[in-house]
């Protein structure tokens, strides 16, 4: 399963392809792209919504919305994998907001990740094993309290506000966390932020 | 605000948690095409989804591949009221959010019914499809079954650019690990599979298969009885054929 996703996402023209053929209507590359993305999606909604019934329902979805979306991604440019997974998420976390009461507004706020344009130009080989592994280990290194804000806020869409409640810490605590998880993170992955 | 201003904000913006007036601000230098934060966007994104493939591993159960193409075209399972129970439910969607979503019981209730419309939407999505195909000038048309006393009777169109209908009437059904697979066979060369999809209690069936279609060089559209799985090439004899030579214009 590693090998064919490394060599279908090292900036290879194979998914320019795929991505043309979508925009196509071609059923076959839908099936190509599950089969490249599926297991990567499903896991992550499983880890948001813990039911692995509900996880296929919304992986379904997920998958029915790349199908119907695809005419919005740059063909030579747009990076399929992270859109997939912006997708997924997204309709786990919206789902999670659903069942708990909270707030539609955030919902508008997921949708604003899954535009198209803002996967054009991104690195198509983000998603390969070495990488992943570089992350895991990046929060790893994170302690308790800041990992647990990270995976608050990527896991279950908790907002800082949120993450206050949820902890029983005063907000400026959890900001303070937030912030010094994300430096790290930064600093571990080497993501150089642009300064103006 | 500037971008030096925003830039530890674009994490919180890509994990949809970032708050005003800063997501605002985010929102607008991108909109206005703002390179230093639209590059800053997309490294919080790239962490996002790495973030996201770092989840413990899961498979999903085989069959949620095949759910997943059936809901664009590949499959399908029969239509019934779907627009009836499609508006229903969004009528009940509209109604639950305007009296509040407040307490447990309405949200799992929103929640079960957002399961429901769903799925209604990939039947939806199939009838649009249908619907172009038989709407097209230049779709072509073919009857099968219409000789035997009670075999599937029923008719294909098919359209160059946008796919092939089968509609289905009397076919048996299918044992549980079963299903009909339709097959474009192509002059003188080996069938092409063209989608799953299973009959209504009532033997009835829609099928679409989307994308393009050679027509002159397709002899005939033809459907079989497979494993669950699909095949690759026919393995039973075929329950339909529609042969196109005698489609009509």
């Amino acid at each position: 399963m590693i090998l064919p996703l490394i060599l279908a996402l090292y900036g290879d023209p194979q998914e320019w392809e795929l991505i043309a053929r979508l925009q196509r209507r071609d059923p076959q590359a839908l099936a190509e792209v599950y089969d490249l993305y599926g297991r990567l999606a499903y896991a992550l909604v499983l880890r948001v919504v813990r039911d692995k019934a509900i996880a296929e329902d919304l992986v379904q979805e997920t998958f029915l919305r790349v199908w119907n979306r695809a005419g919005s991604l740059d063909a030579q440019k747009g990076a399929l994998g992270p859109w997939v997974l912006a997708i997924a998420r997204n309709r786990a976390i919206d789902y999670l907001r659903s069942t708990e009461g909270r707030g539609r507004s955030s919902a508008v706020e997921l949708d604003e990740t899954e535009h198209a344009s803002l996967y054009r130009e991104m690195e198509n080989g983000i998603l390969v094993s070495d990488q992943v592994r570089r992350v895991k280990a990046a929060m790893e290194k994170l302690a308790p309290n800041q990992r647990t804000v990270v995976e608050l806020a990527y896991f279950e869409g908790l907002s800082q506000p949120e993450m206050s409640a949820k902890m029983g810490q005063p907000l400026g605590t959890i900001k303070t966390w937030v912030r010094t998880a994300l430096q790290s993170l930064r600093d571990e992955l080497g993501v150089a932020v642009p300064s103006s | 605000m500037n971008c030096e201003q925003l830039r530890e904000h674009y994490e919180l913006f890509a994990l949809g948690i970032a708050e005003e007036p800063e997501r605002g601000e985010i929102r607008e230098h991108l909109g206005q095409g703002c390179a230093v934060c639209g590059a800053g966007v997309k490294r919080a994104l790239e962490t996002a989804a790495l973030l996201g493939a770092s989840a413990p591993k899961a498979q999903p159960s085989p069959q949620l591949r095949r759910r997943i193409l059936a809901s664009v075209g590949s499959e399908q399972r029969g239509l019934g009221l779907a627009w009836v129970t499609a508006l229903a439910m969004a009528a009940l969607l509209a109604i639950a959010v305007y009296f509040g979503i407040g307490n447990r019981r309405y949200a799992a209730d929103l929640a079960r019914m957002r399961v429901e419309l769903r799925d209604q939407a990939g039947v939806i999505f199939r009838l649009t499809e249908a619907f172009a195909i038989l709407s097209g000038p230049s779709t072509t048309e073919a009857s099968f079954g219409g000789q035997q006393p009670r075999p599937p009777q029923g008719k294909v169109f098919v359209n160059p650019s946008r796919g092939v209908l089968l509609i289905a009437s009397n076919l048996p059904r299918t044992p549980a690990d079963k299903i009909y697979e339709m097959w474009l066979i192509p002059k003188g060369a080996k069938p092409v599979p063209a989608g799953l999809f299973q009959s209504q209690d009532d033997g009835s069936a829609m099928h679409v298969r989307p994308g393009t279609v050679d027509i002159a060089s397709t002899a005939a559209v033809a459907v079989t009885v497979e494993n669950e799985a699909g095949a690759d090439q026919p393995t039973t004899t075929p329950l339909i054929v529609a042969a196109l030579a005698r489609a009509t214009p």
